[in-house]
């Protein structure tokens, strides 16, 4: 699960923290984008440098490097699947590199950028509150859930549970005691809450008012520019062949 | 029976930049009553996982009867060191009282046998006897966590880490959970309660260990500590309600006729007027 810190927004008071979510969301996006149409090496790492520097710029880095040893289980799979049905370490090494670049263009986003201001930029695209709070919500308690997950994963650690015992069925039986705890945990948390949200009034008033409105700067701007330039540059790399 | 060893313990959470335990040592022997008391977030609840091996020590050492807890799983000091969560509803997944007892006791190997037979004297010490059949979620809180402790207790731990026992409990459960804490510690069982209920400390432990920011600032008996005000405030604790009547009325021993959980003022005063 350490690979899930590099989603995990954190209080920094940097230029790219400071970018309207809009602009950040559109160059994530084709950064994203670029990531699966490309396969030719030097486009996959001048994308991941390209975003180490973004990282750098909103002090993430740490972050981001502390959430590579949880991808090395992913990497190791696609070598994996790859050797077992016909690819080659080298086609391995790329998809590793792609899913490398595809991670960094979500993880510099949702590093620098609140779920609250996430769902103000969604409802601000038109999506209906509804949509954007649950998304706002889901997000906001991933920590949550791990916290408990892992305070139930001790307490049933303390009566004796060996989750590394036995091979993977018996793996999988022995989290049982786990998963269902927090399912149940979750599932009252989910009533609670909607609970909470009636009594203030959820969705009494069709218009809605927001505290902190979104403005584009000129930050934002260069940003966009940014991207435009960057759909540009890579129809001319598709143009001239490379893949 | 068990002997616990602290000496030198820090600890810092991986991704913390400070300390959250600095340079804490005691010694737990058996048969103690101790309440490891202090102000949210002074480390209680993480000075509890170091002792049962579910964190390690960063610097220094935790030994449990000369063991290091680095060279022991879990399950192994689990065995001997029983660990109760502040929320029981984090360790409840079977369908049945019965079988969230069972299951510490196949963990630890006991036969189905020696399951069944141990399941019926501990629910029935508890006072769990009737909800054996019941599923564990629909028990009221006390019950929830009386059946916490003791599908603990079942296999017969030496010592018992209760955190947070009376959180969100009325009075009757209180009293329900201190009655099943004190059978233990009769029984010459080491129990270590992490609370701020200092009443219910007092009325169940002899020694406390007083945490304040990761560290110990007092450690000794639990009377003498809490009598102490600058330690109580720099801990953000008050005093037990009976040693505050002491202090205020210059009368002594009320400790050995009363208890502050049980008592009410009118019997303390009843019994002065006599």
């Amino acid at each position: 699960m350490s690979f899930l810190r590099a989603f995990k927004y954190r209080r920094k008071d940097t230029a790219v923290h400071r970018l309207d979510p809009r602009s950040k969301f559109l160059l994530s996006t084709i950064l994203m984008a670029v990531s699966i149409v490309f396969t030719d090496i030097r486009v996959l790492l001048a994308l991941v440098f390209g975003q180490i520097i973004l990282l750098s710029l909103a002090e993430s880095l740490r972050e981001w490097l502390s959430s590579l040893r949880g991808l090395l289980f992913f990497f190791a799979v696609i070598f994996a699947t790859q050797l077992l049905f016909g690819g080659t370490l080298y086609t391995g090494f790329i998809l590793s590199l792609r899913l490398l670049a595809l991670s960094s263009s979500m993880s510099w986003f949702f590093l620098s950028s609140t779920p609250e201001d996430i769902g103000r930029a969604m409802s601000v695209a038109g999506l209906p509150i509804e949509l954007t709070f649950s998304f706002t919500m889901a997000i906001r308690f991933i920590p949550v859930i791990y916290d408990e997950f892992q305070s139930i994963y001790d307490t049933q650690r303390s009566r004796g549970l060996e989750l590394e015992k036995g091979g993977f069925r018996n793996r999988i039986r022995n989290l049982m005691p786990v998963l269902i705890p927090l399912l149940v945990g979750t599932i009252r948390r989910t009533y609670e809450i909607a609970d909470a949200m009636e009594v203030r009034a959820f969705g009494a008033s069709p218009k809605r008012t927001t505290f902190k409105p979104l403005r584009l700067k000129s930050g934002d701007y260069l940003v966009c520019a940014a991207s435009a330039i960057l759909v540009a540059l890579a129809a001319y790399l598709k143009l001239l062949g490379i893949e | 029976m068990v002997k616990i060893v602290v000496e030198s313990l820090y600890f810092r959470y991986p991704e913390a930049s400070d300390y959250a335990l600095r340079n804490i040592s005691f010694r737990i022997v058996e048969g103690e009553s101790v309440a490891i008391l202090g102000e949210n977030g002074a480390g209680k609840t993480t000075l509890a996982k170091n002792l049962n091996g579910l964190l390690k020590p960063t610097e220094g050492s935790v030994k449990i009867d000369g063991v290091d807890t680095r060279n022991l799983s879990v399950a192994k000091i689990a065995r001997k060191i029983g660990f109760v969560n502040h929320n029981p509803e984090h360790q409840f997944f079977a369908e049945k009282v019965e079988d969230e007892v069972r299951f510490g006791l196949r963990n630890f190997g006991f036969s189905e046998e020696a399951a069944d037979k141990t399941i019926r004297e501990v629910l029935n010490v508890f006072g769990l006897e009737e909800y054996r059949g019941k599923n564990p979620f629909q028990l009221s809180g006390g019950e929830k966590k009386r059946l916490a402790i003791a599908s603990i207790m079942a296999w017969r731990p030496e010592a018992l880490i209760v955190d947070e026992p009376t959180i969100g409990m009325d009075y009757a459960q209180k009293l329900n959970i201190r009655r099943v804490l004190r059978s233990i510690v009769s029984e010459g069982r080491c129990v270590i309660v992490i609370t701020h209920d200092v009443d219910f400390a007092a009325s169940i432990c002899e020694r406390a260990i007083i945490l304040s920011r990761g560290e110990v600032i007092g450690d000794g008996r639990l009377r003498d500590l809490l009598s102490d005000d600058t330690l109580v405030e720099k801990a953000s604790l008050r005093k037990p309600f009976l040693i505050e009547l002491e202090k205020e009325t210059g009368l002594t021993g009320l400790e050995e006729d009363f208890d502050a959980i049980s008592s009410t003022l009118v019997e303390v005063f009843q019994k002065c007027r006599s």
